[in-house]
């Protein structure tokens, strides 16, 4: 019988937060959990994979049918009580549709926020944690590490993590175009509006060393900086603290321009010329656009900041595309590794090999040895055979001893061993 | 035979600039190590395509325009080669080695086999010369080439528009590079051209003789100089890069007056 791999379980697509929350497993039920799985009829290997956007089960049988129904029932069971119905947010895969959703999850092609790096990390421990208590065999192990593979191939091969999608986090990547490093450089924030918050904290979370903090009521500034750990500066002549700032993030509710270009170009030549970054967060806006003009100024309102993030979310989209054609090309791979992994082809493919060298070999041996008569040449023709068939059977005993548990293990374990057929090596 | 490693560097100098350019443009980090693999490769090639000519032809080498440029694409290409175990820069490789396979592919071009040098310049104070004078010039055009990269990302930013070039270094990160570029080409090109003009005197009996060669390498210098001085007062970022561009464009100018017979008095080559 063939091995089948399949997955079933629920995500933050078809389940609300709330039935994630009841099925999800506590910590120290993982390995309970896994044995248990392990125990239900037909299913050969098990992992549990439970993070707060998905609970699944993966696994392998090589039963023809049942199997699903039977972890899905478990699932049932173990987490919301017999009678509930979980059956809607349900979804389960099998064949090359449960390997490519293994690739897919690993790579953080299925998460909520695409390309988001922690679920690779998770699904490690989760394998981890399966295979301690022996809940794994050589499927799994081969899928597994093939999906670890292959969201490794996805992140080096594709943009799909590395651009901001958000106006904040768009503001940290121009800073950082902008400057070498942000941690000897400092922010100074005008006025108190959400965004600017949402901006300044990003900033300091990416390392932006040092933070002022102005606002028209001064007792206003002196919270906000307390939160950031920041420097309040009186709004009536915030302009004197501007040279220090490498970064200036506006976000007031003044319909005039609060930061002028005058301001600006004192700021500069105080500063002897260091670039400044200016985040116009308001609307209307507060920076004057003209400051833009100025070198070694750069001026970004809210829009620009929008642009670079829409920009970025496009190319998420497109590098998404290009991580599913290298899914795709891997979940072949690991298919036809998964359809080799049989009894009788493996034995029938290993006799032929050895008897292939075997016979490539006496060739060899009797054109030199020309003067042998036939008898010789039978009595040659028959030892190689029979060292051949010695040397085979404990392997092909072994072979078809057809443990469960450990059958697919060794038919993997022979066919790279001895090299059989196209098996696919990374 | 020496011709075999100039043509291979040539090859591998273009094999780089390739590698790097596809790097730029899809972002794959293989390209990238192939570029500077290459790299490394031309380098070494050329060093031993020189090491040959200056076996065969000793200090007269430095006469010939040929091997003024393959020394010139040596410079530079090692320079870059120093520069990026400590900046990662794979941009400014994309500018160094199309650079470095120009420059070769023109001493390529105008090689002649035997060159003489007038008996009069063999002396202690050519190598002198040469040798400070030919480092600057590397390390100066390395500075363009960062300061063109400080262009291209500063236009980026300032007109909110990134277009292929998403993986270039900081402004900051250039800026720096390229002070430090300029103040170690410019010490060494100042040290060029004294012992140019102690040479000019050895040779001819005068320090300076207003020929295309002197009057250009002065204000290339000068210009370097108010460079170099205005950086305190603010003078920095855009108005350096175009400054060291416009200076190195004088330094080309007055390197080619010295071999392509702009008119003056001395022949060297």
């Amino acid at each position: 019988m063939q091995h089948e791999v399949l997955i079933v379980g629920l995500n933050h697509r078809t389940a609300s937060l709330e039935v994630r929350e009841a099925v999800a497993f506590g910590d120290e039920q993982l390995d309970d959990v896994n044995r248990q799985l392990c125990g239900l009829e037909g299913v050969d290997e098990a992992a549990v994979v439970c993070t707060c956007n998905r609970v699944e089960v993966i696994g392998c049988t090589r039963t023809a049918n049942g199997v699903i129904d039977r972890i899905a029932d478990f699932l049932r069971v173990a987490q919301i009580g017999p009678g509930q119905d979980l059956a809607p947010h349900l979804y389960n895969y099998s064949g090359r549709d449960a390997v490519r959703h293994l690739f897919r999850v690993a790579s953080s092609l299925d998460s909520m926020v695409v390309g988001e790096p922690q679920i690779l990390g998770q699904l490690k421990q989760f394998y981890a944690r399966a295979a301690s208590v022996g809940a794994t065999g050589a499927v799994l192990h081969r899928w597994f590490h093939k999906a670890f593979s292959v969201a490794k191939r996805v992140r080096t091969e594709t943009g799909i993590a590395g651009r901001a999608v958000s106006v904040s986090s768009a503001a940290v990547e121009l800073a950082a175009t902008i400057f070498d490093r942000l941690e000897d450089k400092t922010a100074m924030l005008i006025g108190a509006g959400k965004m600017g918050e949402l901006a300044a904290r990003h900033l300091l979370g990416n390392g932006v060393g040092d933070m002022m903090v102005t606002n028209r009521t001064f007792d206003r500034a002196v919270e906000v900086a307390r939160d950031f750990n920041a420097t309040p500066v009186p709004f009536e002549h915030f302009n004197k603290y501007l040279p220090m700032a490498d970064i200036i993030i506006g976000s007031t509710a003044a319909t005039g321009f609060v930061l002028t270009e005058a301001m600006v170009h004192e700021a500069l030549r105080e500063r002897k010329g260091r670039p400044m970054f200016c985040i116009d967060l308001s609307v209307p806006r507060n920076f004057d656009p003209r400051i833009n003009a100025i070198d070694n100024v750069y001026l970004y309102d809210i829009d620009d900041l929008g642009t670079v993030a829409e920009e970025n979310r496009d190319e998420r989209t497109r590098e998404a595309e290009k991580a599913e054609r290298i899914v795709t090309q891997e979940v072949e791979a690991f298919w036809r590794w998964l359809d080799h992994l049989e009894v009788v082809p493996t034995i029938v493919a290993l006799r032929e090999k050895m008897d292939a060298i075997r016979r490539a070999e006496l060739q060899k041996t009797l054109g030199a040895l020309k003067d042998l008569g036939p008898r010789e040449r039978e009595a040659l023709e028959s030892m190689t055979e029979a060292i051949v068939n010695k040397i085979l059977h404990t392997p092909i005993t072994r072979l078809k001893q057809r443990d469960r548990r450990s059958e697919a293990f060794y038919i993997d374990a022979a066919r790279r061993l001895f090299d059989i057929e196209d098996s696919d090596e990374s | 035979m020496d011709l075999i490693f100039f043509a291979a560097s040539m090859g591998l100098d273009l094999v780089a600039a390739v590698g790097f350019i596809v790097h730029l443009v899809v972002g794959r980090d293989g390209p990238r190590r192939l570029a500077l693999g290459a790299l490394w490769a031309a380098f070494g090639t050329q060093t031993i395509g020189l090491a040959l000519r200056a076996a065969t032809l000793g200090i007269a080498m430095l006469g010939s325009f040929h091997d003024q440029l393959s020394l010139l694409a040596w410079l530079i290409v090692g320079i870059y080669l120093g520069v990026q175990t400590r900046y990662s820069l794979a941009v400014l490789g994309a500018l160094v080695s199309p650079l470095a396979f120009l420059l070769t592919l023109s001493s390529y071009i105008v090689f002649s086999g035997g060159q003489t040098l007038p008996a009069e310049l063999q002396t202690a104070w050519l190598p002198a010369h040469v040798a400070p004078a030919f480092l600057g010039y590397a390390i100066l055009a390395l500075a363009s080439c960062v300061s063109s990269v400080y262009l291209l990302q500063e236009r980026q930013l300032k007109h909110k528009r990134r277009g292929v070039f998403r993986r270039l270094p900081s402004l900051e990160t250039l800026d720096d590079l390229n002070y430090r570029c300029v103040a170690w080409g410019f010490a060494l090109f100042t040290v060029g051209i004294v012992t140019g003009s102690l040479l000019a005197k050895a040779t001819w009996g005068t320090f300076w003789s207003w020929e295309p060669v002197q009057v250009l390498s002065v204000l290339a210098w000068l210009l370097y100089a108010v460079l170099l001085q205005t950086r305190s007062v603010g003078w920095r970022g855009r108005r350096a890069a175009t400054l060291t561009i416009v200076g190195f464009a004088l330094l080309i100018i007055s390197f080619l007056s010295l071999n392509l017979g702009l008119p003056h008095g001395r022949s060297f080559g």
